[in-house]
């Protein structure tokens, strides 16, 4: 039946495998099936940014992402971040730019695709990507100087 | 949470096999999915087959060919705005992509889902239990539009950021379908009905956009809320006239179900011309009248940008 979908995919550098509805997720599929929590359920409708990560790089949006759409595709997730991430992870852990945190896999992985595509990414620029994700408990304020410094940082690197 | 209900799912690698599985009632096209899928969740479409777009090659890259740039239906907004052609020829489509909703949904969001966008409102773009706690609307298992009561019509908008700028650059669409290929305007591409929409059938899958490059200065302005995430309370592209003798043109949306074109003799009359041609209808973010105030404004302030570009390079 084509209601299924055998989906093979790397998350976090791992060969999944998959018989799944085609009716899944990426989002689903990351949290229910392979119990990587790290990505939120927020707005659910695209919104919000809260289960951003990124596929082959690029960010997306994984509660409106059918699981089926990445098919052969390299999706990393919040556990997926490692030393490679660290500049911006310790930046937001340095200005107290995470309160609820429900946001912040989201937002490390939005400035990870940003940094990664524009090394010299400006306040204008980091303000045009982090339109992508709301977050109601910092204001901004610290998230938006904890991303100038980790983009002073890896451009100082 | 708002699950998916079950469809079938099927990714065929041409647009004429598309066509024929889209024939079928109930059957939908998904490329970016940043619509369908809220949508879905919604309960607005409730499809038993999903056929991707992602396998198909003909909607696929943005190749210049004899004066035109033709777009791959299937590239994302991202990919449109960042490509070096759109960049120094097409400035107001590359300016319209990037003012979509977001950078991420940019990174997903394709620009034939943009052209082939549903009709908004805020009765209809709801979840199902909002819209059963209210009776429903006309535009979807409802009998009455909620904006306009004693109407007779949908008059759910055109909200399309791309739309405006391609319709003055002279773009066109390419369908592909199992009855042939055949090539529309975008500006003959949509219907004054909020239920009706599109002037092609379903079973017509959009393949590719082609833009001409014949340098016409067309200036892209979107109005909104919030500088991220938002549709637009109005949106306006203006084109300076390409030759002496022409008119000013204006093409304004998010207003209506069909976007509004406006001509003047001078880019002096064109913003009071667009505003007495648009009728816009109160949103719960914005009034009717400020909107069409906003009409007014953005055209000008389009047509002053060209004026100022005119004599800033002349």
């Amino acid at each position: 039946m084509s209601d299924e979908v055998v989906l093979t995919v790397q998350v976090n550098g791992e060969r999944v495998r998959r018989l799944i509805p085609a009716s899944r997720t990426l989002l689903d599929l990351l949290r229910e099936d392979l119990r990587l929590t790290g990505s939120k359920h927020g707005c659910d409708v695209g919104d919000c940014g809260a289960c951003t990560v990124r596929v082959d790089g690029l960010p997306r949006l994984a509660c409106i992402t059918l699981a089926a759409e990445v098919q052969g595709a390299s999706v990393q997730t919040i556990e997926g971040c490692g030393s490679k991430e660290a500049y911006i992870v310790d930046a937001l852990d340095k200005h107290v730019a995470s309160q609820c945190g429900y946001c912040t896999p989201g937002i490390v992985l939005c400035l990870a695709s940003l940094f990664d595509d524009q090394a010299d990414a400006d306040e204008a620029a980091i303000r045009e990507a982090l339109g992508s994700n709301i977050c109601r408990c910092t204001g901004y304020t610290k998230i938006l100087a904890a991303a100038r410094e980790a983009a002073a940082s890896r451009s100082s690197a | 949470m708002l699950p998916l209900a079950h469809f079938e799912y099927l990714a065929p690698t041409e647009a004429v096999e598309a066509s024929r599985l889209l024939a079928s009632p109930d059957a939908r096209l998904v490329a970016g999915g940043t619509d369908l899928l809220v949508s879905m969740k919604h309960r607005l479409f409730e499809p038993r087959l999903l056929v991707s777009a992602r396998r198909i090659a003909e909607m696929q890259g943005i190749v210049p060919a004899a004066g035109w740039l033709s777009i791959g239906a299937s590239c994302t907004l991202r990919d449109v705005s960042r490509h070096g052609i759109v960049q120094q020829r097409l400035p107001a489509l590359a300016a319209a992509c990037r003012t979509v909703a977001t950078p991420t949904i940019q990174a997903m969001a394709t620009l034939g889902g943009n052209l082939m966008l549903d009709t908004r409102c805020m009765y209809y773009n709801q979840p199902a239990g909002w819209r059963a706690s209210l009776g429903y609307c006309l535009k979807r298992e409802g009998s009455v539009c909620h904006v306009a009561p004693k109407g007779r019509g949908c008059y759910a908008t055109q909200a399309a950021d791309t739309v405006p700028a391609l319709w003055l650059l002279g773009a066109e669409a390419e369908f592909v379908s199992v009855s042939g290929t055949r090539r529309i305007r975008v500006s003959d591409l949509y219907r004054e009905d909020g239920m009706n929409w599109l002037t092609v059938r379903p079973d017509e899958v959009l393949t590719r956009i082609h833009v001409p490059l014949e340098d016409r200065s067309v200036a892209h302005r979107k109005l909104r809320t919030r500088q991220a995430i938002d549709y637009a309370q109005v949106l306006v592209a203006v084109a300076a006239p390409a030759q002496r003798g022409e008119p000013w043109s204006a093409v304004v949306s998010s207003v209506a179900p069909r976007p509004i074109l406006v001509e003047s003799e001078t880019a002096e009359g064109l913003a009071e011309l667009s505003f007495r041609g648009s009728q816009p209808l109160s949103t719960h973010l914005a009034s009717a009248p400020w909107r069409k105030k906003m009409v007014r404004v953005e055209v000008a302030r389009a047509v002053d940008a060209l004026l100022r570009s005119h004599a800033g390079s002349g």
